[in-house]
């Protein structure tokens, strides 16, 4: 029976990936929380005299912005670090909303099996063979454009993973000895779940959280990129590459940071993600 | 020492993804085109294919002349059709099918057909393709046909002789002619589409133009094939090659590699440097379309005058223009381009005048109001515009949410519908050079495009220009008509459109067409 | 196992309807497409209401439900309302460059992904495990739009190895593939390392160790095949944002592929085509997900298929 280990922070700050991955989403935090004192330039303004200029390096720079401005003459850096409040917002809120639908109902699917097993699961086959970016934009042909909106699609649509994951994972899990033994020993179905199930499961949902919200913070740049309908004056990082992407050749920087930003943050959360998955899961420790 | 191996790994992988993304995206300079490095031949070969990239994404799988309103149909299919009247590069209208026309009274035109011309399949072109043309877009086919509002003047069309045809209009149409060079009125031939079928030709279309279409993959490209017969100057290259890109950093990079000889549409923020490059021609053409952003007036507080003619003082277009557009568009003073006929030019352009603007919103009480502005969501000039804009507002204290929408939607729904918030960017063809196409769908009473505009003296103008033959009395009341839209202002006109276009230095004859339309014949590309 | 996947197509079928209902009354929630079909002009009321005769919306909603239901049971999936043919001969026309984009990405992501993984695990906190995860984050680090267009630069506009766009043959494969390919790699990558590690700690693959059965044979033998479970449910699961991968790549590299079709038609409100375009897509993902599911009989034992759960 596995034990549970606490995450200790002693273990975080000596493990060198973890260290790195803490620092990179924490960084991302602070920026989210704290926009207004890091930065004293305004994310949506346009200053059109300002249109592309460059860096603060290069000598045609005349704002010197310290990573140049943007298509209509904004701060490249102050759109990212106030972009960390959209994209992790996106992120986070995404995925929660797919975790708890997905776990939910994956749980109750898995441990009960019936009727209710068939019932989520053509649910999720249906969900999961729409394809997903064309459903996504007729549902904002009806409802209009928006942030919000698109992290409620986001979030709705994407509960399947887990559900499916947990599901299988509760099959193979439900097998087990010492959970049939529970069984047999008269554990009420909601104590077994709890205690048996959802902790073999946890580390597998901690990895696929973690690229959920990596996929969630994409997915917005790429319905962005299709012309979804979010305000191009909010800094997501992922509108301001979509957008950006017009100007990668004569412009590298517009697109380029935000890009960096993108992948930093992942980098963390991943990072971060493969660490608490070791610190959840002792065997595997060495 | 497995931790500190790892993070110089990290480090060191880490560097080399940064490189990956800058050396794909730190080129400022363009690439070189693909020179073969052969000195220059002794006489000029030419290529026998001319390939281009197109813009658009595709005709929406119909080469019909009447199944369409596009842009992406027209600047293809004009190669592939002739119309009774032509209307040149120059925008000049010139003898098409017909040789000459003339007007026998107010409600009749007779028109002399061109003889010895066939189409494509070799079927001859004569007074029944003519009549049949017609025929098909008034009669029950052309019900459905987004072309058929064009041409609702005309009453029928009938055969006098062989090679000659009337017109019996319903109503004057001061216009007509222009019309008869435009997308509907393309000449069909009668026999092979009553055997082919509807289906089949839309695409497999047959027409008496310089190219055929011989090969068409929707999404993906037309090839289009010289037409030996053709009546007029013969097409100099055989084949061309015509690819639908709609992303702009696709067509940039397939235009760099060489792989394509003719780029529509230069993003602006490439002209520069495509401009710089000696292998490059850039070629800037100042088109009929023209933006303007239009009011709701149903809403409030832009039904207050006072706010709308804020609005219009509180947004610098000269700056917009010189920024966003990086020079490639006109001022405007009223919603139609300087080559328009009914165009204003003792109108100025709208002074940018933020004090007054504000002056003028403390007095209808409209400080700190929040504005909807829709625009389209996939337009890069249009979502930086609405930017702009929306700063613009604020600083003579409005508060605007930016509403970006598809751009089909925004124009076939929301606007009809009055859901398009209190103002949208509006982008309007004009195509046919006169102000009274533009200025009666857009102003008139109870019109489509504004269903709450209504003013009783634009109404009595738009009559007036209407119902009159003589283009000095037309002209005049289009000028008033002006005058009459800034006092009331349904929109505030932004700016006329330049569109640029970019060949090879090899690519000789091609000029870059102002309505889109691609004259194709004359192009030749050289070795 | 033969009633089991009758069974399953059945459902598979109830699936296809219940995505047939989902999408045909959501394209009717937005909005009457007349207007945005008659062009710029100001129709006649009599121009509206013969088109809206002419497609059919005149009807009311039920009659149009009925008659959508009646020809997709005879594979007609109904004429397009922009250029007035049947939807159903320019799908398949359309469908080899989707399924040909999706089958080459997958080819690619799996050939890079499970020699990686495999090794990440068995060799877990080497050097080759440390790249391969940096390889894994990089790939998902970037949208596939910024990924294609970045790509195209390096190997089209600066190194001419390759044409940028088009689709004329196996060259012009190559890029979008790998594109696709890298993204859902770097996904699979961490998959079945994670998996791989799992597996290698359970009790049968300790036990094998400790008969002394070969190395190589405990991880490909016993470990990969266990791994694979996880692994091949995922893939399953990926199948669909690998087609929508693909919607966005189609549209980068101007393939002319269903996706491309289905964006124009739902920005045209052309509601067959969409209808088409989506059950089309959605038919080959049901068919999928139904292999995945027969496939883990043959992986695990221990999950009985077609068992009472």
């Amino acid at each position: 029976m596995p034990e549970r280990r606490r995450i200790s922070l002693r273990r975080l700050v000596t493990n060198g990936p973890a260290l790195v991955g803490a620092l990179l989403v924490l960084t991302a935090v602070a920026c989210a929380f704290l926009a207004p004192f890091i930065t004293a330039h305004d994310p949506v303004n346009a200053q059109l005299r300002l249109r592309l200029d460059p860096p603060t390096w290069d000598a045609a720079s005349k704002a010197h912005y310290l990573l140049g401005a943007d298509a209509v003459g904004r701060d490249v850096l102050t759109r990212i670090i106030y972009g960390a409040r959209i994209s992790l917002t996106v992120g986070l809120t995404a995925t929660a909303i797919s975790l708890a639908i997905g776990v939910v109902l994956g749980l109750l699917s898995g441990y009960f099996g019936g009727w209710l097993d068939s019932l989520i699961m053509r649910i999720a086959d249906v969900q999961l063979s729409f394809p997903f970016i064309l459903l996504a934009l007729v549902v904002m042909a009806i409802f209009g454009g928006g942030l919000a909106k698109l992290v409620l699609v986001l979030g709705i649509t994407g509960w399947v993973s887990y559900a499916r994951l947990v599901r299988s994972q509760v099959l193979t899990v439900r097998e087990l000895d010492y959970v049939q033994a529970a069984r047999s020993l008269g554990a009420s179905d909601l104590r077994i779940i709890v205690k048996h199930v959802l902790v073999n499961v946890i580390s597998s949902i901690i990895v696929l959280s973690t690229l959920q919200v990596a996929t969630n913070i994409l997915l917005e740049a790429g319905l962005t990129f299709l012309g979804m309908g979010v305000d191009p004056s909010i800094p997501s990082w992922g509108g301001m590459l979509a957008d950006g992407r017009n100007y990668i050749t004569n412009a590298w920087w517009v697109a380029t940071f935000p890009g960096f930003a993108i992948m930093f943050t992942v980098l963390g959360v991943n990072l971060l993600g493969d660490w608490l998955r070791d610190e959840l899961d002792p065997q595997l420790r060495v | 020492m497995f931790k500190r191996l790892s993070l110089k790994v990290w480090v060191v992988a880490l560097t080399a993804s940064l490189l990956l993304v800058a050396c794909g995206s730190g080129s400022n300079a363009p690439a070189p085109a693909p020179t073969k490095t052969d000195s220059a031949p002794a006489t000029l070969e030419f290529k026998d294919t001319l390939v281009i990239g197109s813009q658009y994404g595709d005709p929406q799988g119909s080469w019909d002349p009447i199944d369409t309103f596009l842009l992406a149909w027209g600047e293809v299919a004009c190669n592939i059709y002739d119309g009774l009247v032509d209307r040149g590069v120059d925008l000049k209208l010139k003898p098409g099918l017909a040789t000459e026309w003339k007007f026998i009274d107010d409600k009749t035109i007779e028109f002399k057909l061109r003889q010895g011309v066939k189409f494509h399949n070799g079927e001859p072109f004569n007074a029944d393709a003519v009549v049949f043309t017609f025929t098909r877009l008034l009669g029950p086919d052309g019900k459905t046909s987004p072309q058929l509002s064009n041409y609702t003047s005309i009453d029928k069309v009938v055969k006098v002789d062989d090679y000659t045809v009337r017109f019996m209009m319903k109503e004057m149409d001061p216009v007509i002619i222009t019309k008869l060079a435009g997308y509907g009125a393309m000449i069909i031939s009668p026999k092979y589409y009553q055997e082919k079928g509807d289906a089949f030709f839309n695409t497999n279309p047959v027409g008496t133009g310089p190219y055929k279409v011989t090969a068409y993959t929707k999404d993906s490209q037309v090839v289009l094939e010289a037409n030996p017969d053709y009546w007029g100057d013969k097409a100099k290259t055989k084949k061309v090659i015509v690819r639908f890109i709609p992303e702009d950093a696709t067509r940039v990079a397939e235009f760099q590699t060489g792989a394509i000889d003719i780029m529509q549409t230069v993003p602006v923020a490439q002209v520069k440097t495509l401009q710089a490059d000696k292998n490059v021609k850039v070629l800037p053409v100042g088109g009929p379309t023209a933006w303007a952003l239009r009011f709701d007036i149903s809403k409030s507080p832009v039904d207050k005058l006072e706010v709308r003619q804020a609005i219009g003082y509180a947004i610098d277009s000269k700056t917009i223009i010189d920024t966003i557009l990086s020079g490639n568009g006109k001022l405007i003073s009223s919603f139609q381009g300087d080559g328009s006929f009914g165009n204003n030019p003792d109108l100025k352009p709208l002074e940018f005048n933020p004090a007054k603007a504000k002056e003028l919103i403390d007095k209808a009480g409209a400080k700190g109001a929040k504005l909807d502005v829709f625009f389209s969501s996939k337009a890069v000039i249009q979502k930086e515009i609405a930017q702009a804009i929306a700063s613009y507002l604020k600083d003579v204290g409005l508060e605007v949410v930016l509403n970006p929408v598809d751009p089909q939607q925004l124009s076939g729904t929301l606007i009809t519908e009055g859901k398009a918030g209190h103002m949208y960017l509006f982008g309007w063809g004009g195509w046919t050079l006169d102000y009274d196409n533009t200025a009666y769908l857009l102003y008139s009473k109870g019109q489509k495009w504004d269903p709450y505009f209504n003013d009783a003296k634009v109404n009595e103008l738009l009559t007036k220009e209407r119902t009159s033959t003589d283009p000095k009395v037309r002209e005049q009341a289009m000028k008033d008509l002006t005058v009459r839209l800034r006092e009331t202002m349904p929109d505030v006109p932004l700016y006329q459109a330049v569109a640029v276009w970019a060949t090879g230095a090899k690519v000789q004859g091609f000029v870059a067409p102002p309505d889109d339309r691609m004259r194709l014949a004359p192009v030749t590309v050289t070795k | 196992m033969v009633p089991y996947i009758i069974k399953r197509v059945l459902h598979g079928l109830m699936v296809l309807l219940a995505i047939s209902l989902v999408v045909f009354f959501l394209l009717r929630l937005t909005g009457d497409p007349v207007m945005a079909l008659l062009g710029q002009g100001n129709p006649t009321q009599e121009a509206v209401a013969a088109m809206q005769h002419a497609l059919g919306l005149d009807q009311p909603l039920w009659r149009q439900l009925i008659k959508f239901l009646t020809d997709l049971a005879t594979g007609n999936f109904g004429i397009s309302f922009r250029n007035k043919q049947p939807v159903m001969p320019q799908l398949v026309e359309r469908m080899p460059a989707t399924m040909t984009l999706a089958f080459a990405g997958m080819a690619v992501s799996l050939l890079v992904a499970v020699p990686i993984g495999i090794q990440s695990a068995v060799r877990r906190g080497k050097a080759i495990d440390v790249l391969g995860r940096v390889f894994a984050l990089i790939g998902i680090s970037f949208p596939n739009f910024w990924l294609g267009i970045m790509l195209m630069l390096i190997f089209a506009v600066k190194l001419r190895w390759l044409p940028a766009s088009g689709y004329q043959g196996f060259k012009y494969l190559i890029l979008p593939a790998v594109t696709l390919g890298l993204i859902l790699s770097s996904i699979i990558t961490r998959l079945i390392r994670s998996a791989m590690l799992d597996v290698l700690r359970q009790q049968y693959v300790q036990t094998a160790r400790a008969k002394g059965v070969a190395e190589r044979t405990v991880i490909y033998r016993h470990a990969f095949r266990n791994a694979l479970i996880p692994t091949v449910t995922f893939v399953g699961l990926q199948l669909g944002s690998l087609l929508g991968g693909t919607v966005i790549l189609e549209q980068v590299f101007s393939w002319p592929g269903v996706g491309r079709l289905a964006l124009d038609a739902i920005s045209n409100r052309d509601f067959p085509m969409v209808q088409g375009a989506v059950l089309m897509l959605s038919t080959v993902m049901v068919a999928i997900n139904l292999a995945v599911d027969l496939t883990y009989g043959f992986l695990d034992p221990r999950i009985k298929v077609g068992g009472k759960a």
